[in-house]
């Protein structure tokens, strides 16, 4: 999942100092953030050349494009390389990139046939041209034992001899077959081209050449996130002779330079910057955030998703064109656990909905500055957001109708409940798994003072979000029933990549489940099958909106924000912000 | 003497021993993140996991782990390598060494350069407005938390953000000794000062309290009565006994901030090993970890030690 890293600990304690420090001198503007909408696109024109400092509080996860997956990564990969299609800021279809032209989708939604631009070389020391048979290893080595990648069993599960475990060593997938140097072919085991069409713009389509790289996946774990052999109009340093990443020191720097191999007729990318160094370990946001602002050489901060509020609002009242905001592309969600009593009741969860304030959960990730307050589980920006009513939410669902609460709804459904047999305290202590860090553990204290104050009783834990995660809420023996600080953000541009794996009953795992309410509903499940083959339009963004409506109507968790992403830059910059990869686009950011 | 630092070696190598284990133990036995979950992404498969937990040895028992580890350190030094990134161990804290000892022995000259002269005169000019003067701001900044001093410092003093004198480099400017040392001096200017504040104040009243012990002694009042003037007294007879418990504590501050200064380092963005704990314990990455805690460890065992050695040379009393 490409969660927002949170810089954990400290940030409570500097969100206070930062009240003293920034707050005071800054404005009380109530105006909207305007949430949800994308505020710094690319530069109609940019000027060549110039350094950028990114001031970032963590390292990214990998530089290996078969293991790469959270959003910062991802800043960094998508400047680095090529995958066969990708998102420029502003556009809602991706366009190609490796790839030279649209996806060719046979009749019978089985095969997807795509052919690569010539001309394309990696940068030193391979040196040589890219070929389709690196994006079929690409795709191999990420299923691979030694690398493996994160999603690569769930997006493209469907292509033929997909090994459906990690496999020893690096082994041949059937389904993939390169006719020739500029074409490779993708045969699938049932008619859903349009959805694996889709998850191409994904790091795992980025060509890794075989002859330079299976002696680092012959590793385990692979070290070929130390020798990335790049193709993007930017490389991280690297010793030309080996091909030794040495740009990067986690946990301190990362070093981008220009790839000279990149051939810019190619491209579509403008790659206006010289060079981009990002400045690890500013784990307060708050003097990152100042550093930033007031910074007389061209800079950018952060990686957290958010500045501090107090930063954040002054910076939209005073500094409006140093700001960079883009969907987050996801949601934030109290996720209740259906098959645990009270909440295997739904006139119960029903009843908790209609009672909540969701405007006060939202308030503390930063209240309208940050985002709508959300109403389902498809976030502005993907299909099927409109069919979902938006902001407004769908008609007729009384319990998310008003979202600081109605205490008269409330009531209606606890009476039903009680009619039932089912009262709030029906389950006995709740164990209730927060994280302990602002601004989750913030949420997670509002949510349980509302629950108290329905008459829920909590076992109440607060643990790191790692820990949350993978010990907890991903685990359904844990037994857990409320998780408060869970949240979904999108892989690519489609409402499946967010709906299945959080609601689909067959998504329920043992460890690393994301289907916390574990939601298992046969007729939900069916829509979910049907609507994965829909093709992409209309019809597609109905059939998932309409599923987005059922999930809402079983009231099996509490959605309560979109939020938006927000990057701040120095007077000298003209950043842009990509919506697919939520943050900013070093390859469209210029200086002024 | 020899014998004796043998035997405090010995026991210092069981004490690591006991501490390496208990700190694997506390990760594999509390809840903390699983690794092989973390690295697994989003959606991940048992088999997947499954796999990961094998190429990172996490699907032996935990005491298999356990020999593994500590076969490897003591065989090979080997710190093993990170579960985050991949990379080794000690070479991530080698290379983290220098900035945490940089940010140590400055402040630690710092502190003592201001500490001890306060703690002096303020025993000499004991109940004058000096001393109270001294004592209440010494006061103050032992209770001010060196995280607040910190970012109030930067925001009044840093080059980029400072609103009342900004003449001092800030936040994230730190640059190795190696590569510039003017720079490496004007970046830990301010991170020195910051962490010598509280500890200058500590020193300070420590010592004038066992100053003003030292000097209703009878020693003193017959080296007094011998003639011997007050700088000589003070300095060769009172300073020199009143001190001797300074050096205790101050080997063991000393020897807990190379362990890694964590508040100081990451209010100014110093890339030690305070800051490398502090990550790794968010990620529960416990070979980073691991190594971090051993490297405190041994850090306050060694200055333990050598406090031990030149406590015999400034107390004619003890002996071993």
């Amino acid at each position: 999942m490409r969660r927002v890293r949170l810089s954990a600990l400290l940030v409570g304690l500097v969100a206070v100092l930062a009240l003293v420090a920034a707050g005071c001198g800054g404005s009380d503007s109530e105006d909207s953030g305007g949430g949800g909408q994308t505020q710094g696109g690319a530069p109609d024109k940019g000027k060549q050349g110039g350094d950028l400092t990114f001031l970032a509080a963590a390292d990214v996860d990998y530089l290996d494009p078969g293991q790469s997956y959270y959003t910062f990564g991802y800043q960094v990969l998508y400047a680095s390389n090529r995958p066969l299609y990708m998102f420029a800021p502003g556009d809602e279809e991706p366009q190609p990139d490796l790839a030279d032209g649209e996806p060719q989708i046979s009749d019978d939604k089985k095969e997807i046939t795509v052919k690569i631009k010539p001309g394309i070389k990696y940068a030193p020391p391979v040196d040589r041209e890219v070929k389709t048979a690196d994006i079929k290893y690409a795709f191999e080595r990420a299923f691979s034992a030694n690398v493996p990648s994160g999603y690569a069993s769930s997006y493209f599960a469907d292509i033929e001899g997909a090994p459906a475990e990690p496999t020893k060593g690096v082994k041949p997938i059937s389904g993939i077959t390169t006719p020739d140097d500029q074409t490779i072919v993708f045969k699938l085991k049932r008619p859903v081209a349009e959805s694996v069409a889709q998850a191409l713009v994904m790091p795992i389509t980025v060509p890794v050449p075989k002859e330079y790289a299976e002696k680092y996946d012959a590793k385990a774990p692979s070290e070929y996130d130390q020798y990335v052999a790049f193709t993007g109009p930017y490389m991280v340093k690297n010793d030309p002779k080996t091909g030794k990443v040495t740009g990067r020191d986690p946990g301190k720097r990362i070093e981008m330079v220009r790839n000279p191999n990149w051939n810019k007729d190619t491209d579509f990318r403008p790659a206006y910057l010289d060079s981009i160094t990002i400045e690890e370990g500013n784990d307060d946001l708050t003097v990152a955030s100042r550093r930033t602002l007031s910074a007389t050489s061209p800079t950018m901060c952060c990686d957290s998703g958010q500045p501090p509020i107090p930063v954040l609002s002054r910076a939209i009242s005073q500094n409006k064109d140093q700001l960079g905001r883009v969907s987050g592309g996801g949601t934030r969600w109290i996720a209740l656990n259906t098959t645990k009593k009270p909440f295997d009741n739904i006139n119960i969860r029903k009843g908790v909905i209609a009672g909540f304030d969701r405007d006060a959960l939202r308030k503390t990730r930063g209240g309208d500055f940050i985002g709508p307050i959300a109403q389902g589980f498809i976030p502005p920006g993907i299909p099927g957001y409109e069919e979902s009513g938006a902001e407004k939410g769908f008609d007729g669902i009384d319990y998310m109708a008003n979202p600081k609460g109605d205490p008269a709804v409330m009531k209606k459904y606890f009476d039903a409940a009680k009619q039932e047999g089912v009262t709030p305290s029906s389950g006995g202590e709740l164990l209730t798994i927060a994280t302990n860090a602002d601004p989750g553990n913030q949420t997670a204290q509002v949510a349980q003072a509302q629950l108290n104050k329905m008459g829920f009783k909590l076992n109440y834990r607060k643990v790191p979000q790692d820990t949350l995660y993978t010990k907890f809420c991903g685990v359904p023996k844990s037994n857990y029933v409320i998780c408060p600080n869970v949240g979904w953000f999108k892989d690519f541009i489609d409402p499946q990549s967010l709906l299945e794996p959080t609601f689909k009953g067959a998504a329920i795992k043992p460890q690393g489940n994301v289907n916390w309410s574990l939601l298992d509903n046969k007729e939900i499940d069916d829509a979910m099958t049907q609507a994965a083959l829909a093709p992409a339009g209309d019809e597609r963004s109905k059939a998932w909106a309409d599923i987005n409506k059922q999930i809402v109507e079983q009231a099996v968790a509490i959605p309560y924000v979109w939020d938006d992403n927000i990057t701040l830059w120095s007077k000298d910059v003209d950043g842009a912000m990509n919506a697919y990869f939520s943050g900013p686009d070093f390859s469209f950011t210029t200086l002024k | 003497m020899v014998t004796y630092i043998i035997r405090r070696l010995l026991w210092s190598i069981l004490l690591l021993f006991v501490v390496s284990f208990i700190t694997f133990v506390m990760f594999v036995l509390l809840p903390s993140a699983d690794p092989a979950v973390l690295r697994a992404g989003r959606q991940p498969t048992p088999e997947l996991i499954a796999a990961i937990r094998e190429n990172l040895g996490l699907d032996k028992p935990w005491y298999h782990q356990y020999y593994v580890y500590m076969r490897d350190l003591i065989l090979h030094f080997d710190f093993g390598y990170s579960y985050q990134n991949n990379i080794a161990v000690r070479e991530t804290i080698f290379d983290r060494l220098p900035a945490t000892a940089s940010l140590a022995f400055g402040a630690a000259v710092t502190w003592l350069l201001i500490g001890i002269p306060i703690g002096i005169i303020s025993a000499i000019k004991r109940g004058t407005l000096l001393d109270r003067g001294a004592m209440g701001f010494a006061l103050l900044a032992i209770s001010a938390p060196v995280y607040w001093v910190g970012l109030v410092s930067i925001y009044l003093f840093s080059e980029d953000l400072g609103k009342l004198a900004p003449i001092f480099k800030g936040s994230g400017q730190y640059t190795p000794f190696t590569q510039n040392p003017v720079e490496w001096a004007s970046a830990l200017i301010l991170p020195w000062l910051v962490l010598a504040t509280a500890f200058a104040a500590i020193y300070a009243r420590f010592l004038r309290a066992n100053l003003l012990d030292v000097m209703g002694e009878d020693y003193i009042r017959t080296a007094r009565a011998k003639g011997l003037g007050e700088r000589r007294v003070v300095f060769r007879h009172g300073l020199r006994s009143a001190i001797t418990p300074i050096v205790t504590i101050f080997g063991l501050d000393l020897g807990i901030l190379l362990g890694g200064a964590i508040l100081t380092e990451t209010v100014f963005n110093i890339p030690g090993i305070g800051r490398l704990a502090f990550d790794a314990i968010q990620k529960s990455d416990l070979p980073i970890v691991q190594g971090t805690v051993l490297i405190a460890a041994a850090f306050v065992i060694l200055m333990n030690l050598v406090v031990d050695i030149i406590y015999a040379f400034l107390d004619p009393r003890v002996r071993y």
